[in-house]
């Protein structure tokens, strides 16, 4: 049993900030310095060294930010957010922002409302979870939003960001007071809302009424659960057939509606960066998840199969693949085949890519599920199916959670490799900006260039403390 | 428990039945196991009544485990035949779920499931092997846990209990799936001391109420009191079998002198 414990509680993260010391002794901020980084003659030396660098290079650093000028952010912002997204479609990001936001607000206030019921029923002390909380957990994304907002020139894009900060926090109260029947559906609803907000803009409705369709059946599949229809006679049967007639009815009907949203041709700026990356690991997850199972299977060509996709993939780069899916892969297609656009086949290369480095990850995982545990469902006569399904897999996946979240901010990162494909991504668009002929020979790559690190910076931040903090949660769960 | 022996002496046939109804629920005839080259069991007959309390002694690494984990297809016998409630253990899947539906078995490790709740442990095989429906399978999981005496920790996870507590979930997780048969390999040998007699006493209220047991223990005060019958095992083979008192008063081999010399 001392197994999967270990492996939840990793050690300290050198990134990680420590929580003001709430729970300790309160000291005065005297008495703390003194305790903390002025007790023995060794510990004082180093802490003045450091202070002193620390304060020369912030100084210095300030004094470099403040000199430069940051016009060129100014002008240029629409080319770091969006890209060359047309005017007259703007509406279509603020919309399906808001449903976005709706939809994390949605799952998220619920998720916490559930742990936390949870946890009062078990008798233990509930986190809380006030505003006030949130913002220091999330304040790194808030801030870089503001930021950009700063630079708008313009009131709208202002006025916009800052009511869907407000918005999700908003909807996050709302779910967290919401009765118990939306809670326990939030999932799904989130699930069909992130899929509506990219129908907004992107429109393709066959592939969005597939999504949609398997949404739906994965919620109707879990309701017919709910109320036992697999108890009546013939019920396994029905349980799984009318999931599927009501995916199939809703999936046509968005289909047949049709969202001539926006083709993605023209989609650029940090927007691509944050959508390629989500929509490639989402993806890339299941497809993983089945890889590291293939790799265990019996069946030697499954296994082979599997062993040849996750060693090719992981042992090229990413961007001659990138390359190759540009250069090569429409040689291969019928002539009369439309050319999938860039951004299409980028998306299907990060989500091949990720595949192969989830598995692996996965592979980990199932490798740390002590045998006693498949003994156990084994004895108690599970078929293989569900014991993977309901005993292995999510203990394999919860003990690769921080290795699952540092390969979404591995990839996060990469999605600037996209450039090699020309799509007009975030890094891009610093080259962009700095070869407009206004500001050239002015120097000023090095702002351009801070304003995308930053970028990156807090949502990579943000997510690797947040993966802490799930972690160290499910940890308590297991202990 | 109605002890229907005759038997006066201790003998080397494991396969007459000491207790219970006296009807045959497991038949194991002619079993060898092999672990690559090495024999861990060598022509096993035993044959285990409805309702009989049969404990499987020995040193360590006799096979005792191995023998009653081949008895639900954990480790694939080589050679022999088992038969299970009128099934019999073979390749085809299907016989060897009957079977796992019809044992439960009771870990030395307890092998809680960490990530789902007391409730849910015992609840997951019913639903989903069974297709019990929710509320009933919760209703008999609360039955369960008060006739393990825990009743209060339904949502907690096994993580948060006590040892001696886990196992009784894990005793109450066996028998939501109803068992006829419920093996048990060294289910308080993890224990501290203080925990032991908690699960001994459950499993004894489970003998009392007619389950059939196999039980692999040290627990010779167990054995004593709640087995019928007391099968003793040395390297893979079954070498001396009795009714408790006369096992534990008149053993006939010097081995299982020597064992019960070292272990009493
Ligand atoms: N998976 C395995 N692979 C190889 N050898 C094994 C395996 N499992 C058991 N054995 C061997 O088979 C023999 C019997 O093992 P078994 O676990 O049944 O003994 P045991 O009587 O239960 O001992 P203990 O009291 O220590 O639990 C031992 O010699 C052991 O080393
Ligand atoms: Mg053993």
């Amino acid at each position: 049993m001392t197994n999967e414990i270990s492996l939840l509680s990793t050690g300290e993260d050198p990134m990680s900030v420590p929580e003001a010391p709430r729970s300790s002794q309160k000291l005065s901020p005297g008495a703390w310095l003194k305790v903390n980084l002025f007790n023995s003659v060794t510990n004082s030396i180093i802490t003045v060294v450091v202070g002193l660098i620390a304060a020369y290079v912030t100084w210095q650093a300030v004094a470099w930010v403040i000199s430069k000028d940051f016009t060129i952010i100014r002008d240029t912002l629409r080319i770091f957010m969006i890209g060359q997204f047309p005017d007259d479609e703007l509406w279509r990001l603020w919309v399906s922002g808001a449903i976005l936001v709706i939809a994390i607000g949605l799952a998220a206030g619920a998720l916490a409302r559930n742990s936390y019921e949870l946890a009062e029923s078990q008798g233990l002390e509930p986190e809380s979870s006030s505003v006030l909380d949130l913002v220091r957990r999330f304040w790194a994304i808030i801030a870089i939003l503001l930021l950009f907002a700063s630079f708008a020139r313009t009131a709208q894009p202002k006025i916009g960001i800052v009511a869907v900060i407000i918005l999700v926090f908003v909807v996050r109260q709302l779910a967290w007071s919401a009765p118990v029947a939306i809670r326990s559906r939030a999932v799904y609803i989130s699930a069909l809302l992130v899929v509506g907000s990219t129908l907004v803009v992107a429109g393709t409705s066959r592939l969005g009424g597939a999504c949609v369709g398997i949404v739906v059946f994965a919620w109707a599949l879990n309701e017919s659960g709910r109320r036992d229809v697999a108890a009546m006679r013939g019920g396994r049967f029905v349980s799984w057939l009318l999931p599927l007639v009501v995916a199939a009815i809703v999936a046509a009907i968005v289909a047949a509606i049709g969202f001539d949203g926006y083709g993605w041709d023209d989609w650029g700026g940090i927007h691509v960066n944050l959508f390629t990356a989500v929509v490639g690991i989402t993806l890339g997850m299941p497809f993983g998840i089945l890889l590291a199972l293939g790799r265990q299977s019996k069946l030697p060509v499954v296994r082979t199969a599997s062993v040849l996709y996750i060693e090719f993939v992981r042992g090229v780069p990413l961007i001659s693949l990138l390359l190759f899916s540009k250069l090569l892969l429409p040689l291969f297609l019928p002539i009369d085949m439309e050319r999938p656009a860039a951004l299409t086949l980028a998306i299907v290369v990060i989500m091949g890519f990720s595949a192969a480095y989830v598995a692996e990850i996965v592979r980990g995982g199932l490798q740390a599920v002590p045998k006693g545990q498949t003994e156990a469902a084994q004895a108690l006569g599970l078929s293989p199916g569900a014991m993977q399904r309901m005993i292995v897999l999510p203990q394999a996946l919860r003990a690769v959670i921080p290795a699952m979240v540092g390969q979404f901010i591995a990839l996060f990162k990469d999605t600037t490799l996209l450039t090699t494909v020309a799509v007009l991504e975030f890094l891009d668009a610093a080259t962009i900006a700095n070869n407009q002929p206004q500001f050239l020979g002015k120097g000023l790559a090095p702002v351009t260039y801070l304003f995308v690190a930053v970028g990156f910076w807090a949502f990579s931040f943000t997510m690797s403390k947040e993966s802490r903090r799930l972690e160290q949660r499910l940890g308590v769960g297991t202990r | 428990m109605t002890d229907a022996s005759n038997t006066t002496t201790v003998n080397t046939d494991a396969t007459k039945i000491m207790g219970g109804t006296g009807e045959p629920i497991i038949e194991v005839r002619g079993m060898d196991k092999f672990f690559g080259d090495f024999q861990a069991l060598t022509n096993i007959d035993m044959v285990v009544g409805k309702q009989e309390v049969v404990v499987v002694i020995g040193p360590s690494g006799s096979g005792k485990s191995t023998l009653i984990r081949c008895i639900n297809r954990l480790e694939r016998h080589d050679r022999g035949t088992i038969i299970v409630d009128g099934i019999e253990l073979s390749d085809d899947v299907r016989n060897i779920q009957e079977i796992r539906r019809e044992t439960g078995m009771v870990f030395q490790s307890f092998n809680l499931f960490p990530h789902l709740t007391v409730l849910e442990n015992i609840t997951l095989a019913p639903r989903n092997v069974r297709g019990v429906p929710k509320a009933q399978a919760e209703a008999h999981a609360m039955e369960l846990l008060e006739r393990v005496k825990i009743p209060q920790q339904a949502n907690k996870y096994p993580g948060q209990m006590s040892g001696g507590q886990q196992q009784r979930v894990a005793i109450a997780r066996t028998l939501a799936m109803r068992p006829k048969v419920v093996l048990f390999d060294e289910p308080t040998s993890a224990l501290d001391p203080e925990m032991v007699k908690e699960v001994l006493d459950t499993m004894k209220d489970l003998a009392l109420e007619g389950m059939t047991m196999i039980c692999v223990t040290h627990e010779m005060g167990f054995a004593r009191e709640v087995g019928d019958r007391v099968v003793f095992m040395a390297d893979g083979m079954i070498v001396e079998v009795g009714s408790p008192e006369h096992f534990f008063t008149t053993p006939q081999e010097e081995r299982t002198k020597l064992f019960l010399s070292q272990i009493l």
